[in-house]
C-alpha cells in the first residue's frame, strides 16, 4: 500500500457561537492518494467546505478551532499547528485552492496578471518579467483567448467562466500536488460548467495532481471523480469508489440522496422519492446516529450510539451504519 | 376555451442611458419576440442560462416589468392595457414564487402576517375566516400550525420556500410563475418542494410557468418545455419530445452538458466554445451562430423564422435555419436531425 498524499485523522472543527460551542466537523478521518480525484459531497451545513478550508489552515480563529487530537498530514508532515509563515509557503505551492465564487476570490483592484505574478514570485525565484511570461503561459494553457492582453484585465472585465479559468490558472501556476476545489462550477451555467470541468480534468492529467472536489452536485461527482466521501451533519456517512457509491450505495442517506435527484431522460415518475424531515441542528444533535430520525431502517441501537466508520485498508471503502444496504 | 394564457410577440427592452444628457443609447433586448400558449392546468418549463431573459419573461407576463410591446392574453383578455387598479385585481389570479426564500420574505413579519397579507390587501373575509384560511394553507404546504407566529429567520430554506408557496396560494390563483423555486435548496429538500408543487398542480389544477436552469428538474415537473437563448425562445415542445429529440443545436448542447449522477452512462458531450454574448450587443442573425457547430452563411445575416416541425396539435417549435424548407429540401436523404457527428461547417 502506498502512503497517502494527505492523511486526515480525527479531525474536529468547532466554532464558538452565540448558541454555544458548535462542532461542525466531528472526528472524521480519510486519506487522499497521489493523482486521484475525490469528491467530497453533502448538503449545506454538513461540513464539507470547512473540512477543505482546514487543510490549508484557513479556518478563522477565533471563532473557529481545530480539535487538539486532530491531525492533518501532508506527505507525512503535520499541518495542524504549523506556524503561519510555513503554511503560507505551502499554500499555492504544494496545496492550492479554487473557490466557488471567482468574483469575491479575486482582488478587484489588481489586474489578473498582477495577482498571478504575486503567487509565482512568492514561490519561485523569478523576476517580474519572467513571472509575467509564466502568467501569460498559464492563461494560455487554461484556454483564455489573447492571453497577453487579458493578463492586463481587471476581474470585472472578464465573464464568470473566464474568471474561474483565471482562478484555475492561478491555483495551478506553481504545480501543486493537491488541489482543493470548493464548488468550482456552482456559480456557472451548465455549458460553461462543462468547459471548466473539462479544463480541470486536462490540467489534472498534465500535472498529475490529486484533487479534492467539494460539491453538492452528484452529477459532477459521477463524471469527474474516482472516489467519493459522503458527509452528513459533520460525520462521514460513507466512503467508496464512484461505482460503489452510485450503483451500490450502502448508507441509507446516500441511497436516499441519490434517489431524490431528478434525472434527465429517465422514465417520468409522478412523485420523487424524498428523505423525510430535515437535517438536525448542529447545536442540538441526537445522541446516536445523526441520520436516525430520517432513516427507515433505524432501530434502538441507532438512537443509542453513533455508528463508527471503518475504512477497509485495501479497498479504501467503508460505511458508518449499523444496518447498511448490501 | 382551454387556453389560460396566450403570449403574443412579447418584447421587453431595457434602455441603456449614456452620454451627458442620459439619452437612450441602446437597448438590452431581455425578451425579444416571444410567443406561446399555456393551457389550463398545464405547466410550461422555461429553461436557459443566466441572462437569457427567462426571469424577465415571467415578470413581464405578470407586468412586474412593463412589457415594451406585445400582448399577454389571460383568459381571453389582453392584460397589457389594464389600469393599475384593474391589474391589482387581476393579480389575485396570477401569482409568483421567487427564487430566494431568504430575500423574498419580509423579515419583520411573522408567518401568519406574511400569508394573510394578500387577504388584507384585497379585503377578503373576516378575521376568523382569514385565520382559518392561513391554517389550512399551512397544513397544505406542510408547515406546522404552531409555527404561525414565528419569523422567517427561524426557518430553514425549504420551510421558507413553503411559506412563499403558501403566500402565493392565498388568493386561489389560476396561474403561478415559479421563478427558480428550488435552485437555492439542497437536493433532499428540493425533491420535497417539487413534490409539493406537483400536488398543487393535481389538486387545484393550477397552471404553472416554471422557470429554471436545471433541465432535469424541469423535465420532471413540466408538460411543455421552452428553451431560451439571449432573449429568444429557440425551441419549444412537449417535454418528452424535447428531451428525446432536441432539434435546436443549442438545446442539444445544453442537454449534453448536464452532468449525470450515473457513472454508467456516457454521453458524447458537445462542449460549446466561448461565452453567451452580451444581450446589449447580440450577434446579427441567429443569436447563437457564433457558438453553433452547424453555422451557415445565412445564420449570420437572417434571424431564423419560427418553424413548427411537429404537427398542428403537437407542436415542436424551433427557431433555426437548419429546419427551414430550403435546408430540409437540400438535406433530403440525409438525416434531417443535425447530430454532433454530421459535418455542416464548410
Amino acid at each position: 500500500m502506498t502512503t497517502p498524499l494527505l492523511s486526515v485523522k480525527d479531525l474536529v472543527i468547532e466554532f464558538n457561537t452565540e448558541h454555544g460551542l458548535i462542532r461542525a466537523v466531528d472526528r472524521i478521518s480519510f486519506d487522499i492518494f497521489e493523482g486521484e480525484t475525490v469528491g467530497l459531497v453533502g448538503e449545506s451545513g454538513c461540513g464539507k467546505s470547512i473540512t477543505s478550508l482546514s487543510i490549508l489552515g484557513l479556518i478563522p480563529s477565533p471563532p473557529g478551532r481545530i480539535g487538539a487530537e486532530s491531525s492533518i498530514k501532508y506527505q507525512g508532515k503535520e499541518l495542524v499547528g504549523l506556524p503561519e509563515e510555513q503554511l503560507r509557503l505551502m499554500r499555492g505551492h504544494d496545496i492550492s485552492m479554487i473557490f466557488q465564487e471567482p468574483m469575491t476570490a479575486l482582488n478587484p483592484v489588481f489586474t489578473v496578471g498582477n495577482q498571478m505574478m504575486e503567487v509565482i514570485m512568492r514561490h519561485k525565484k523569478v523576476n517580474k518579467k519572467e513571472a509575467l511570461k509564466m502568467a501569460v503561459k498559464m492563461l494560455e494553457d487554461v484556454g483564455i483567448p489573447a492571453p497577453e492582453k487579458r493578463v492586463h484585465n481587471y476581474p470585472h472585465q472578464l465573464s464568470g467562466g473566464m474568471r474561474q479559468r483565471v482562478m484555475i490558472a492561478m491555483a495551478l501556476s506553481c504545480n501543486p500536488h493537491l488541489l482543493l476545489a470548493d464548488e468550482p462550477t456552482t456559480a456557472l451555467d451548465v455549458t460553461i460548467q462543462a468547459q471548466v470541468m473539462d479544463l480541470m480534468g486536462d490540467m489534472q492529467k498534465k500535472q498529475n495532481m490529486a484533487v479534492i472536489l467539494v460539491t453538492h452536485d452528484l452529477g459532477v461527482v459521477a463524471e469527474f471523480c474516482q472516489r467519493v466521501i459522503v458527509m452528513y451533519c459533520g460525520h462521514i456517512a460513507e466512503v467508496g469508489t464512484v461505482d460503489q457509491i452510485f450503483n451500490r450505495p450502502q448508507h441509507p442517506y446516500t441511497k436516499g440522496l441519490l434517489a431524490s435527484v431528478p434525472r434527465v431522460l429517465e422514465e417520468k415518475v409522478e412523485f420523487l422519492p424524498t428523505i423525510s424531515g430535515t437535517v438536525p441542528d448542529l447545536g442540538n444533535l441526537p445522541k446516536g446516529c445523526r441520520f436516525a430520525d430520517r432513516c427507515e431502517r433505524a432501530t434502538e441501537e441507532c438512537n443509542a450510539k453513533p455508528p463508527q466508520l471503518t475504512i477497509d485498508e485495501k479497498t479504501q471503502a467503508g460505511v458508518a451504519c449499523y444496518h447498511p444496504y448490501k | 376555451m382551454d387556453n389560460l394564457l396566450e403570449v403574443k410577440n412579447l418584447k421587453k427592452y431595457f434602455p441603456i442611458k449614456g452620454g451627458f444628457f442620459r439619452t437612450v443609447v441602446g437597448n438590452v433586448k431581455a425578451v425579444d419576440d416571444v410567443s406561446f400558449v399555456l393551457k389550463k392546468g398545464k405547466t410550461l418549463g422555461v429553461v436557459g442560462e443566466s441572462g437569457c431573459g427567462k426571469s424577465t419573461l415571467g415578470r413581464a407576463i405578470l407586468r412586474l416589468h412593463e412589457p415594451t410591446s406585445g400582448e399577454v392574453v389571460f383568459e381571453g383578455k389582453d392584460i397589457t392595457g389594464l389600469s393599475h387598479e384593474e391589474m391589482v385585481a387581476k393579480r389575485r389570479e396570477m401569482q409568483i414564487i421567487f427564487q430566494d426564500p431568504f430575500a423574498s420574505l419580509n423579515p419583520r413579519l411573522t408567518v401568519f402576517q406574511i400569508i394573510v397579507e394578500p387577504l388584507e390587501i384585497h379585503e377578503i373575509g373576516t378575521a376568523e375566516e382569514r385565520y382559518e384560511k392561513v391554517c389550512s394553507l399551512m397544513d397544505l404546504v406542510g408547515l406546522r400550525r404552531q409555527y404561525m407566529h414565528r419569523y422567517p429567520h427561524e426557518f430553514s430554506g425549504g420551510q421558507r420556500q413553503r411559506i412563499g408557496i403558501a403566500r402565493a396560494l392565498t388568493m386561489n390563483p389560476k396561474f403561478i410563475v415559479a421563478d427558480e423555486p428550488v435552485s437555492a435548496l439542497d437536493v433532499s429538500v428540493q425533491s420535497q418542494v417539487l413534490n409539493l408543487i406537483r400536488k398543487l398542480q393535481q389538486e387545484f389544477g393550477i397552471s404553472f410557468m416554471f422557470i429554471a436552469h436545471d433541465l432535469a428538474v424541469v423535465q420532471h415537473i413540466c408538460d411543455d418545455v421552452a428553451v431560451m437563448y439571449l432573449g429568444r425562445m429557440v425551441e419549444k415542445a412537449k417535454a418528452e419530445d424535447l428531451y428525446k429529440s432536441p432539434k435546436h443545436p443549442y438545446t442539444q448542447a445544453l442537454l449534453s452538458a448536464i452532468p449525470q449522477p450515473d457513472p454508467n452512462r456516457h454521453i458524447d458531450r458537445i462542449v460549446l466554445e466561448g461565452d453567451v454574448p452580451s444581450p446589449i450587443n447580440p450577434p446579427s442573425g441567429c443569436p447563437f451562430h457564433n457558438r453553433c457547430i452547424h453555422v451557415k452563411e445565412i445564420c449570420k445575416a437572417v434571424v431564423p423564422p419560427v418553424i413548427n416541425t411537429g404537427t398542428a396539435e403537437n407542436e415542436h417549435i424551433v427557431r433555426c435555419h437548419l429546419f427551414s424548407e430550403e435546408e430540409q429540401a437540400k438535406s433530403k436523404g440525409e438525416t434531417a436531425k443535425p447530430t454532433a457527428e454530421s459535418e455542416t461547417t464548410s
